[in-house]
């Protein structure tokens, strides 16, 4: 399979759930809700897929999945209503944006001027025309003539409009109770022993039903088919307690054997308009048997003159008359169906939508379902580390077959833990693969040459972690190409080769997944962070800060270093972003540069997010436990190989390095320890490889620990990444390294 | 009303009997879609309703027989389905059904849907 392959079904996977998400969008906006997240998350679904159409040049898709969003951002910018028919064709929209998909995954072509109605009505409503009637004649199956056609036309044509009128009026009262049921039964109804009168029947059931039959179609008498069907009906069906669901259902057996529109009208706005082409003498229908034998010989048939009442009609009519003045109290509530078709028109969509539905590999699972199974394993896996370390050597010797069984649920375990965190976990390219289209269109408008490398797309990182990647990274490769890379100008001025490099690798790193964005560009310019830092009070005037420490200013709040704004890296916001998106998950980013030779960002995010290999240490009287992935080393050491520095900290020589000692005693305040006691030295890395010695005064071993969110159950504290619970019942505090460090100074300055 | 069930199931046989003949439907049984094609051509039923995955003749074939003959154009056949087989429930349409059933019935549902399709 090609890379273009493997994007496409990302790709098509995407669509899938877009697809999905669309139809519960529309699932609220039918009942009523227009709220704007509701807009815009269908916006951002329609344009999502029209991007991912345009990178692989599915064109029909693209031109239907444009006049969508066009219609869709007026809709948000208020310029246009969403009335319930702009509503119903949407949701015709989404299925025909699933057939495009569909026909693009398998590879198949659609007629040419598929969706166009469609599409003509998303233009013709964005330009602030009314949408034209529901059930367009041409549609009709049946070849029927002029004679009687062009009659009836020529008087229904302006009823008609003025019946549209009253559709399009103004904004409509969520539940008015009164609904509009435009019914055209196509031949195969009747030829499936289907019979109208049966649904009207049910319809009548719901509520105070009003059917009036439509004659327009009604050919010449010579010109009428044995099998033809002619007769469609308009029905008001005014019930305050009646869904569009329910509706609809009654025409389950129907669907795609009919044309068929439900909208809930206001019933003052109803009179006016419908009338004129009908028959408005409900109770005296006429049928098609009843048309036949009295037609005039010449071959006009007056629509509006029924010879005589079909006898189950005139009943039905009586019946809903008696019912009228009754109803609605015994209505009785009908179970809303599990899946529905949602188009207004209900024309098959034909095999697209058959194979749509069996179209998908995979099964969405909801991800909080999945967390409380990473979590339950989680505390497994805890609970069986904890057994088997309370086996000593007698019980050991004394139970073998316990011992033998322990080992196997250690094994079992282990392995259920990999298979749930394998369930959450994708590979990074499903987010690296957008990033070349970026690099090309950002090459285009800085009018720079840019290639863009890219190394381990196929390391796999947790999905809510992949999820939060897209920006930081799409942030972090603007910055590069914005700032970094050169102008090819001055690239060949500097000995560069013409075209700049950003490479974007991916890697498992222990516990870690690192990510790293490296440009081959100027570098970034200290002395202009620093003057800048400086101006906005980022940093003390005196303050003196080594390179590494300018470089990390870029992701200070509100930092930019470009005085005119581009249109590229945004207006201040974004290397910000990036830092507070990746903390969100639990991750960091650290900076390095190289003046004229590149800038380096690494991304540094944990492989899962719930469970943790930990040091259980002991301070003063309390456990706390250290992300094993940031220890390096633990020594055994006396209070006094601490050297004091002028600024008033701590400092401890490891071969020959300094390194900052943080007294966790002391750093949360629990007290001072004797001097002569002896204790333990846990040598960190925090960010950059810079090191950190954490002074505890206990090590008591090594275990995994389920993660608990001090935000969520208390609130967050410096220094402390979490909480979890010991297998003995005990609360832990988790030890945030980097942020121990990166408070230090802060407290300095204060 | 008579009722004509069509399932090579014992089981989905006798609770449609049940069901049915509960609520006042006189019930006719087939085991295949040849033995309800004998039925029917003997028998006046004022419904059908038949399972599709049936051993000699399948239900497709069967409704294919009804609609073709030209005394049963307008008998209501109902596909007996489930919720996963929606291509044998449309390629049941397609033959000439009326509706369907979606199994397991409940007995409520099962009486609403013929009275959908019957007079």
């Amino acid at each position: 399979m090609s890379d273009l392959d493997d994007f496409k079904a990302t790709y098509f996977d995407e669509c899938s759930e877009l697809l999905a998400e669309l139809e519960e969008q529309f699932a609220e906006i039918e009942h009523g809700d227009r709220s704007n997240g509701r807009l815009n998350a269908v916006f951002r679904a329609i344009h999502s897929i029209k991007g991912g159409a345009g990178a692989f040049g599915f064109s029909g898709l693209v031109g239907f999945a444009h006049a969508y969003e066009t219609l869709l951002d007026k809709v948000r910018e208020g310029g246009v209503k969403l009335t319930p028919e702009a509503v119903a064709l949407c949701i015709r929209a989404n299925d025909i944006v699933a057939d495009f998909v569909h026909a693009a995954r398998v590879a198949t072509d659609l007629p040419e001027d598929y969706g166009a109605d469609e599409k003509g009505r998303f233009t013709r409503l964005a330009a602030g025309e009314a949408p034209e009637d529901e059930a367009p004649i041409e549609d009709f199956d049946i070849d029927f003539v002029p004679v009687m056609a062009r009659i009836a036309r020529a008087e229904a044509e302006e009823p008609r409009g003025a019946s549209l009128d009253a559709f399009e009026a103004p904004p409509l009262p969520p539940e008015s109770g009164q609904w509009e049921i435009r019914f055209r039964p196509h031949g195969e109804l009747y030829a499936r022993a289907n019979d109208p009168l049966l649904l009207f029947r049910e319809l009548a059931s719901l509520g105070e039903l009003t059917v009036r039959a439509v004659l327009d179609a009604t050919p010449a008498l010579a010109d009428f088919e044995p099998f033809g069907v002619y007769c469609a009906w308009e029905l008001t069906l005014v019930s305050p307690t009646v869904t569009e669901t329910q509706i609809r259902e009654v025409f389950e057996f129907v669907e795609g054997n009919c044309e068929l529109s439900v909208v809930e009208v206001q019933p003052l706005a109803m009179s006016p308009g419908l009338p004129p082409l009908l028959i408005d003498e409900p109770d005296e229908l006429p049928s098609f048997s009843d048309l036949m034998p009295e037609a005039p010989a010449a071959g006009l048939m007056p629509p509006a003159e029924p010879a005589a009442p079909l006898p189950s009609f005139a009943a039905l009519a009586e019946a809903v008359q008696a019912e009228a003045s009754v109803r609605p109290a015994g209505v009785p509530p009908r179970p809303e169906p599990t899946a529905r078709k949602t188009v207004a028109t209900a024309e098959p969509a034909g095999e697209p939508e058959v194979e749509r539905r069996n179209g998908v590999q995979s099964i969405r699972v909801d991800l909080d379902k999945v967390d409380r199974v990473v979590n339950m394993v989680g505390e497994l896996v805890i609970t069986q580390s904890m057994l088997t370390q309370q086996m000593d050597e007698t019980l050991r010797v004394r139970y073998q077959e316990l011992v033998r069984g322990l080992e196997v649920l250690a094994q079992t375990t282990r392995g259920l833990q990999d298979s749930v965190m394998a369930i959450r976990a994708q590979p990074v390219k499903s987010v690296f693969s957008r990033m070349p289209r970026l690099a090309r269109e950002l090459a285009q408008v800085t009018h720079k040459k840019i290639r863009l490398e890219m190394i381990g797309e196929n390391t796999e990182i947790d999905k809510t972690v992949i999820e939060q990647l897209s920006d930081p990274l799409t942030h972090m490769i603007r910055n590069s190409a914005d700032h970094g890379i050169e102008t090819p100008e001055q690239r060949l001025a500097a000995g560069k080769s013409e075209t700049g490099v950003i490479r974007l690798s991916a890697e498992q790193a222990g516990g870690n997944i690192l990510i790293v964005v490296e440009d081959d560009g100027a570098g970034i310019n200290r002395d202009k962070v620093l003057q800048v830092a400086r101006q906005r009070g980022v940093v003390e005037a005196d303050e003196q800060l080594s390179d590494e420490q300018i470089d990390q200013l870029i992701f200070a709040p509100g930092f930019s270093t470009v005085d005119a704004v581009t249109d590229i890296s945004g207006r201040g916001v974004g290397m910000d972003v990036v830092l507070s998106n990746i903390k969100k998950i639990g991750g960091s980013v650290h900076v390095r540069s190289w003046a004229g030779r590149g800038t380096r960002m690494t991304l540094r995010l944990p492989l899962t997010l719930a469970v943790l290999d930990v040091m259980l240490v002991r301070v003063s009287h309390n456990p706390y436990v250290i992300p094993l992935s940031s220890i390096v080393e633990t020594m055994q050491c006396a209070r006094a190989s601490f050297e004091r520095v002028p600024s008033g900290g701590k400092v401890l020589q490891v071969r020959g390095e300094y390194v900052q000692v943080i007294d966790l005693c002391e750093r949360f305040e629990l007290g001072t320890p004797a001097d002569d006691k002896t204790r333990f030295v846990v040598l960190c890395e925090a960010e950059g490889s810079v090191k950190v010695a954490l002074i505890v005064d206990d090590i008591i071993g090594q275990q995994q620990v389920v993660i608990k969110s001090l935000e969520e159950n208390f609130e967050s504290i410096e220094g402390i990444a979490g909480g979890t619970i010991l297998g003995d019942g005990n609360v832990a505090l988790i030890v945030d390294v980097q942020g121990l460090k990166s408070a230090k100074p802060r407290r300095h300055a204060a | 009303m008579r009722v004509l069930t069509v399932d090579d199931s014992r089981t989905i046989l006798a609770m449609l009997h049940h069901t049915l003949s509960n609520a006042g439907f006189e019930v006719l049984q087939a085991e295949d879609g040849q033995r309800g094609l004998d039925v029917l051509a003997r028998e006046k039923v004022d419904v059908v309703i038949t399972d599709i995955n049936m051993p000699v003749m399948d239900g497709i074939e069967f409704i294919k027989h009804v609609r073709s003959s030209g005394a049963h154009q307008s008998l209501p056949i109902l596909i007996l389905t489930t919720e996963t087989s929606q291509d044998k429930r449309d390629q049941g349409r397609a033959a000439g059904g009326t509706g369907w059933i979606v199994k397991p019935f409940d007995p409520e549902k099962l009486i609403s849907v013929i009275h959908r399709v019957v007079h």
